[in-house]
């Protein structure tokens, strides 16, 4: 497994769509000058901002990265030479995700240095009103790379399946929009104006809640943007659910390429 | 204990609207140990589809095949086995020892002995000069050869080879020709697939020959040359002549004609056989079909 995820990682730093996807890091360069328009809270604004890059960031490299690795190997026919090696399928799976979640990880701590050096900078000249508080803003970003992880363990399980490219990347795009409302939707519907709804529709958006990941869990933005202190009992459960959630689904993911043909 | 062992094989592929599709019928094979096999058939006999149920890379529907012994769906039975898939592709933004390194470390190959082999097998494969250049510049017969190479790093006892010569020059295929009759002198066992009868004539002891997912036949190379004798050919001086003369005679009238020469007073020089080869024997059972 460890051998696959260095092989991954060597794929992904090599590969055109990280390049790309690289690209988008120089929009911190711009963010200092695009807080000043705030006038009063262009340090909170600069942490928005920062923060929204890197979710960006993120979310491009996840879909784009999550939901054609595995495929590619499969249509570029590498799965034949690499599956006829004494290795189970579940070992390339997980060694594929490794490597994947690892350069996540690591493409995470670059943009979290980018954002604390931007949001310095600005509030050096601007200082704010309250004060940053710098570990939130690291459980923030690590919690937005977990939310990122678990995008790609659902892109993985789309490719284990699919012959396409479409699926992988736009069922993992679908997935990460429903998950990331279903908490809302849930509220909605056990509030005092989700009672005028049907049972059946209640009934499907609760099955939805519990089926689909839920992403709004991992989001911490707004108590890294305005100091709010985190639950650490909300974390510790998100954590959980996190590792919860990868296990079911990247052994559901392992169980059905298992059983695909390599015709 | 055979190399390979294959019982009662058959796949049968889901086609479209629920259609069905034969790939592989009850196929029986046996493959000792040190033996060449060669398995000829045209294209989408089921050649791919053997080799790929026996790479556990595909299920069959029915039926066992063992890799020294041991059964195919488990990875343990690959760690033997040095395998060339047909028109291989390798991850081509790694370099040839790059990927060598890799394969290497999944057979568990201690650094120094995966350093040497590398060494070894990219020099013998002529890849040692661009062994460094990543594989997206490759030509295709250097990436049959990375697949060769591959093959070779971890010198198992058991080789399948989907297609081995195919992309290659004949400089090539004559190595690989080579590299296939050492691997005979050092008891591996070598089963490959090809449409080529001359690679089989030449390196092979036995060959077997598939037809739409039946093997049709399985016979020793030699045994088809020998008996496939279609005639003749007498090279004799007539008498009051200088000079020799063939004449190409059947087998049943050999004696005949002989007799007739000597009593004519002619001079025989030489009694050729006349050789059905293995290129006419493929072509008649197929043409059975």
């Amino acid at each position: 497994m460890k051998n696959v995820a260095i092989v991954t990682l060597k794929g992904i730093f090599r590969d055109r769509i990280f390049h790309g996807i690289l690209v988008n890091v120089a929009f911190f360069v711009l963010i200092p000058s695009i807080a000043t328009l705030s006038m009063r809270q262009v340090t909170e604004l600069s942490l928005t901002l920062s923060l929204s890059l890197v979710s960006f960031i993120l979310l491009l490299l996840s879909i784009f990265l999550g939901g054609t690795l595995l495929w590619k190997d499969i249509e570029r026919r590498y799965t034949y030479s690499v599956l006829g090696l004494p290795l189970t399928r579940g070992r390339y799976l997980l060694g594929k995700f490794a490597g994947t979640a690892i350069f996540t990880l690591f493409v995470s701590i670059v943009l979290g240095v980018a954002t604390y050096l931007v949001v310095s900078w600005v509030s050096i000249i601007y200082p704010p009103e309250r004060a940053i508080l710098w570990g939130n803003l690291t459980v923030c970003i690590l919690f937005e790379a977990l939310k990122y992880i678990l995008v790609i363990a659902v892109a993985f399980l789309f490719s284990s399946v699919s012959t396409s490219f479409f699926l992988p990347v736009f069922g993992t795009i679908s997935i990460f929009l429903a998950g990331n409302v279903t908490q809302q939707v849930y509220e909605y519907i056990h509030s005092a104006s989700g009672s005028a709804l049907s049972p059946l529709v209640c009934q499907v958006a609760v099955g939805l809640y519990y089926i689909l990941p839920n992403f709004s869990a991992f989001d911490l933005k707004v108590n890294a943007i305005y100091g709010i202190p985190i639950s650490l009992s909300g974390t510790l459960l998100t954590f959980v659910y996190f590792v919860l959630y990868a296990a079911i689904v990247l052994g559901l993911a392992v169980l059905v390429l298992s059983r695909r043909e390599m015709r | 204990m055979s190399a390979v062992s294959i019982h009662g094989l058959s796949k049968i592929f889901k086609g479209k609207r629920g259609t069905k599709v034969v790939a592989l019928r009850n196929l029986d094979l046996e493959i000792g140990a040190g033996e060449i096999f060669g398995f000829l058939g045209p294209n989408g006999a089921g050649k791919s589809t053997t080799i790929k149920t026996l790479m556990g890379l595909i299920t069959p529907t029915s039926g066992r095949a063992l890799i020294m012994g041991k059964d195919v769906s488990s990875p343990e039975a690959r760690r033997h086995v040095g395998f060339l898939p047909e028109n291989p592709a390798f991850y081509d933004y790694l370099s040839a020892a790059e990927y060598l390194t890799f394969v290497g470390r999944i057979f568990k190959m201690e650094a120094p002995q995966l350093e040497r082999k590398s060494e070894e097998v990219l020099k013998l494969l002529d890849l040692w000069d661009a062994r460094k250049r990543l594989m997206r510049g490759y030509s295709k017969g250097m990436v049959q050869r990375v697949g060769l190479a591959q093959a070779l790093l971890h010198d198992p006892d058991v080789y399948i080879l989907d297609e081995p010569m195919s992309g290659l020059d004949p400089i090539g295929r004559t190595l690989v020709k080579e590299i296939i009759q050492d691997l005979k002198q050092r008891g591996k066992s070598v089963f490959f697939s090809t449409h080529i009868t001359s690679d089989v004539e030449s390196v092979c002891d036995r060959v077997g020959v598939i037809v739409k997912g039946e093997m049709k036949c399985v016979r020793r190379v030699d045994e088809i040359a020998d008996g496939g004798i279609t005639g003749y050919e007498v090279r004799h001086i007539a008498t009051g002549s200088d000079s020799p003369e063939s004449i190409t005679v059947s087998t049943s009238d050999l004696p005949a004609i002989l007799s007739e020469l000597q009593s004519a007073g002619s001079h025989i020089l030489v009694v050729e056989p006349i050789r059905k080869n293995l290129e006419e024997f493929f072509v008649d059972i197929v043409r059975q079909e």
